[in-house]
């Protein structure tokens, strides 16, 4: 008998909780509809598209190539992204650059965005901190699986 | 000759039995024991500049070399304790301070000395504050080769190899102490068959080479051994390949040919015409098969062969050993020359079986020989007498087999077609493309060496066994099923092979 | 005569729509209420040239997908009956409405037409009865299929079911021996008078447990949450799993009838149905003295709203159980059924014997 009162009474409780929810949401909402804006609101949800939660610092979103001083990329094509790779995503076509002190620079850089997992092993793999995953670029998204082979060496 | 001598010593407290005459560093590697170093290397003379690889021996005050020092009874040679350690930490300290941090892109890194050792006996931190020296990065040596003298760690196997084996010298050490460089005399390139061989040699990615640079890394590559089918020496190569994702469009399949270690037939060495063997396996491959000169990719090796036998099959029977002529090729194995010897000589009683190769060059330095063929001998083990056709042999045939693309380098392509044309029906398995290819009904692609099994005869009389180093392409078979295939479809496939 | 028919006519297609907006209206509260409880904001994109309305079009665009969507029937299902079973489940809930009073009656053109589709002599009987063929819609659903987890699903509703029914039976018998009628109408009007000169004689008051007995066991009823086990839908597989675009928006209609059809009986048995607390026929007089005289036609306005304040209130309470509580298990399910429900019901109608007979 005593465990059913605490059943019926946490029931209430439960109940007690959301219609509590229901009620002071309702009144914020209310009170919006007529204008008054307060710092509280009714609710909690981020009406994505038009407003944008601002991503962390550490997110990770699309790679990019960090440039050298003179637009090009900085990555020397060493590959060790591609090695570090877990889902063997990326594509590096090395080329030989005439600056000797150079040498080596990417013909072909393509990351498959079909297949990246956004592990950020390949920013952390890199030795020249060229590649990195902070354009904050999240819509990643097409009808086409060819659009989402991205190259970063070219613009 | 006499067995050699033996010598007992101990290695860090292991005995060890050492021929007499051998370095401590050879006698430890025999007993598993190994001792770093950059200079030293089995095919060349000792030099003892890089001084890598110090050890301790009973009863000397100071470190000795193990490359330089050579085994004698009782000696106590100790490589793990302390002062060995930090001799060779010092060592590397020294060989790095002035080194770039070029490994991303160097060629070498993955199979490099340095990188190696660093791991395994120095993980020092860098005390270098001063910038470091700047040399040449990037000086053409010749031959396709890159000599980079920041990377260069002077231990001079390059020079000496060019001294002692080739024998031309073309690369010496310049300037003095902390200037010298590595360094072509003025206007005397290198330019030796075996300048190939420096790249392999070079214990840091200081000679690199134009063909391989850049193309990918190291860790990537599989390597296989294998056979170099280019001249009758039969030097041990490994063909390092790259197989899977992501071979991205117009990527290698086989990224270099090294030399492997054999001092039966080639020592550490192998020439240059055997690294080019490489384009050998990609490039002018017969990749369709043709039926009448045009391509057909529906058509397959076994309709091929089956079409053969059949062509053979409907030759009146007392004429068939006349009418049938067969053209081999040196590249054949042991294997499958038994093969068609067993089929064509003893079963189709044939006499006109010949044999069209490579042109012949010009013998060059201890390994590349004049022939260009690796089994000309296991021809003649198999009871062949190579010899080539004329054109009026050939002409004279109703149905002619050929193996191999090599026929047409021996006639021009409008004689051989003046020839077949209204003549034979001819069959061709071959694995590169050639003129002969739009003359035969059927042309089929074959493997090349590399994508098959068997033995090969070198030109000293050595019978050297080889697995398959590469998977071949879907389709493209090696000669020796389709000889079994054309045994069974002659009929004459009495259970000797192995069925498949 | 044919004006009768025409009238009944009026009424039925009126009480129809009202249903069924209401049932349309519903979906989207549901969607909000849900919304809100959860500190979200629920559905807001459906629009009509840029209006959004609170996502009040949500609806509309649902019905639209719905009917555009494919209509899959499995080649193994029974084709007629895979029809027919969503057809009677919206039938025999819809219809059970037509007992239900809106109102007292008006008066037009001199006639009395009382605000009821039908005032059944035996509407008690008639609305559990209708609601209790319901269960055939889901066996034939379920059994049409010819999918095992349907028929299994069905089963398991049907159980359900039939055990609530008991329950639910059991707990207006007691009603019906305070308010002598079988009507609603009837019962309706016997909620006017007062309890002890000052509230309202509710069923509410005269019934407690009565009613606690009849919200469980109509909660479980519409088979939806926490009794959603007929159907399932996160996890365990429900009757309708063989069906989609219309037939299944049919299924999904009639659980929303049913909360309606449910509020509206929680409304007229237990909280005086059009009633208004104190409001006579002449306007309001309250107990502690003091009058408020009022028009027929504003009577008759504020009971026709009263009425269906109860209905919303009810949908709004259902709906926050809904949102609320997780779904039971199978066993303890039955057990609520059988082991207290039924016994509380039978209690109730002993208690209240016993009442009426000391009284
Ligand atoms: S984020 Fe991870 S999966 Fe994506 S490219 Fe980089 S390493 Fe590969
Ligand atoms: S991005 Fe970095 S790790 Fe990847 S190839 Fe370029 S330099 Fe190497
Ligand atoms: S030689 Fe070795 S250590 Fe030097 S850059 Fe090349 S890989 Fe790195
Ligand atoms: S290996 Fe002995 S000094 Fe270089």
């Amino acid at each position: 008998m005593g465990s059913a009162w605490t059943v019926i009474k946490e029931i209430l409780r439960g109940s007690a909780i959301t219609a509590r929810h229901f009620f002071v949401n309702m009144t914020f909402h209310t009170l919006r509809l007529f204008g008054l804006r307060t710092a509280r609101r009714g609710a909690v949800t981020v009406q994505y598209p038009e407003e944008a939660k601002p991503l962390g610092p550490r997110h990770r979103s699309l790679h990019r190539l960090r440039p050298r001083p003179d637009g090009r990329p900085s990555c020397v094509a060493c590959m060790l992204c591609v090695t570090v790779c877990p889902s063997e995503c990326l594509t590096v076509e090395a080329a030989e650059d005439p600056d000797p002190e150079v040498q080596k620079v990417p013909a072909r850089f393509v990351v498959d965005l079909n297949r990246c997992c956004f592990c950020g092993l390949c920013v952390e793999a890199c030795p020249v901190d060229a590649i990195r995953m902070d354009t904050g670029e999240i819509r990643l998204a097409a009808l086409d699986r060819k659009a989402l082979e991205v190259r970063l060496d070219k613009p | 000759m006499s067995a050699p001598k033996t010598v007992r010593l101990t290695i860090d407290g292991r005995a060890v039995e050492a021929d007499a005459g051998t370095n401590v560093l050879r006698a430890a590697e025999k007993a598993g024991i190994a001792i770093p170093h950059f200079c030293f290397h089995p095919g060349l003379d000792v030099e003892g500049s890089c001084r890598m690889c110090l050890v301790e021996i009973e009863g000397l005050p100071k470190l000795e070399l193990a490359c330089s020092t050579v085994v004698r009874e009782g000696l106590a040679v100790r490589t793990t304790t302390e002062r060995v350690r930090r001799a060779r930490r010092d060592v590397l300290e020294f060989l790095l301070a002035e080194h770039p941090l070029d490994c991303p892109i160097c060629d070498k890194a993955g199979e490099c000395r340095l990188q190696d050792y660093y791991d395994l006996h120095g993980r020092h931190p860098g005390r270098m504050l001063e910038p470091r020296e700047s040399r040449a990065k990037k000086v053409p040596i010749g031959r396709g080769l890159i000599l980079d003298r920041e990377r260069c760690v002077l231990c001079t196997r390059c020079v000496r190899f060019l001294r002692q084996v080739t024998g031309t010298g073309e690369l010496g050490v310049f300037e003095r102490a902390l200037r010298s460089e590595i360094g072509i005399f003025d206007g005397t390139p290198v330019d030796n068959r075996y300048a190939g061989n420096l790249v392999d040699i070079c214990p840091v990615g200081a000679i690199t080479s134009e063909d391989f640079r850049f193309r990918t890394r190291a860790w990537f590559l599989t390597r296989r051994p294998s056979i170099c089918p280019h001249c009758s020496r039969g030097c041990a190569v490994s063909v390092e390949s790259r197989a899977g994702y992501p071979l991205a469009e117009g990527e290698r399949r086989v990224y270099r040919i090294a030399a492997r270690e054999n001092p039966a037939v080639n020592g550490f060495w192998m020439c240059d015409l055997g690294r080019e063997g490489r384009r050998d396996i990609e490039a002018g491959r017969l990749s369709v098969p043709l039926r009448q000169g045009r391509p057909d990719p529906g058509l397959s090796w076994t309709e091929a062969a089956g079409e053969a036998a059949a062509a053979i099959g409907r030759i009146p029977a007392g004429e068939r050993g006349e009418k049938t002529a067969v053209v081999l090729n040196g590249r054949l194995t042991c294997e499958e020359l038994a093969r068609a010897r067993a089929s064509f000589v003893d079963g189709l009683g044939c006499r006109n079986i010949f044999f069209a190769d490579s042109r012949p060059g010009r013998a060059d330095g201890p390994l590349l020989t004049a022939e260009r063929t690796p089994n000309l001998r296991g021809a003649v083990a198999a009871g062949f007498s190579p010899r080539l056709p004329d054109l009026g042999e050939l002409a004279a045939a109703r149905v002619l087999l050929v193996f191999g693309s090599r026929l047409a380098e021996h006639h021009g392509g409008p004689e051989l077609a003046r020839a077949l044309s209204g003549g034979p029906r001819t069959f061709l398995f071959a694995a590169h493309a050639g003129p002969l290819d739009g003359l035969a009904e059927m042309a089929v692609p074959v493997a090349v060496p590399a994508e098959k099994s068997g033995t090969y005869i070198n030109i000293d009389g050595l019978a050297q066994a080889f697995d398959r180093s590469l998977e071949p392409a879907p389709g493209g078979p090696a000669e020796g099923a389709v000889l079994e295939a054309l045994a069974r479809g002659l009929g004459l496939d009495r259970g000797g092979g192995d069925g498949r | 005569m044919a004006a009768d028919v025409l009238i009944v006519l009026a009424k039925a297609v009126l009480a129809m729509t009202w249903t069924l907006l209401l049932a349309l209206f519903l979906t989207w509260v549901e969607r909000k209420e849900s919304a809100v409880m959860q500190d979200r904001i629920g559905a807001n994109r459906a629009s009509i040239f840029g209006l959004r309305l609170f996502g009040l079009f949500q609806p509309f665009a649902d019905a639209i997908k719905m009917f555009f969507k494919e209509d899959f029937v499995p080649s193994f299902a029974r084709k007629p009956l895979h029809w027919l079973a969503p057809a009677v489940s919206f039938f025999c809930v819809s219809v059970t409405m037509i007992a239900v009073p809106f109102g007292d009656a008006i008066r037009l053109f001199g006639r009395r037409i009382p605000l009821q589709v039908a005032d059944l002599d035996a509407a008690v009987l008639f609305v559990l009865a209708m609601l209790g063929l319901g269960v055939y819609g889901i066996l034939t659903g379920g059994w049409a299929s010819a999918n095992r987890f349907g028929l299994i699903g069905s089963l398991r509703g049907a159980a359900q079911l039939i055990s609530y029914e008991v329950a639910l039976g059991l707990s207006l018998v007691g009603l019906i021996m305070v308010f002598p009628s079988l009507r609603l109408s009837r019962i309706v009007e016997y909620q006017g008078g007062l309890l002890f000169g000052v509230l309202p004689k509710w069923g509410i008051f005269l019934q407690p447990l009565g009613f606690a007995v009849f919200f469980l066991a109509g909660l479980a009823e519409t088979k939806r949450v926490p009794f959603d086990l007929p159907e399932g839908e996160s996890e365990i597989i429900g009757f309708y799993t063989e069906y989609s675009g219309l037939k299944f928006g049919l299924f999904m209609f009639t659980d929303f009838l049913e909360v309606i059809v449910f509020a509206a009986l929680a409304a007229t048995l237990f909280f005086g149905g059009w009633q208004v607390p104190w409001l006579g026929d002449g306007g309001f007089v309250f107990p502690w003295g003091g009058r408020i005289a009022a028009a027929p036609w504003a009577v008759t306005v504020l009971r026709v709203l009263s009425f269906n304040l109860k209905v919303l209130f009810f949908c709004w309470l259902q709906i926050l159980v809904r949102w609320t509580y997780p779904r039971l298990r199978y066993d303890q399910v039955m057990d609520l059924g059988w082991k207290v429900l039924v016994p509380a019901g039978a209690f109730n109608i002993l208690a209240t014997g016993l009442v009426l007979a000391v009284r």
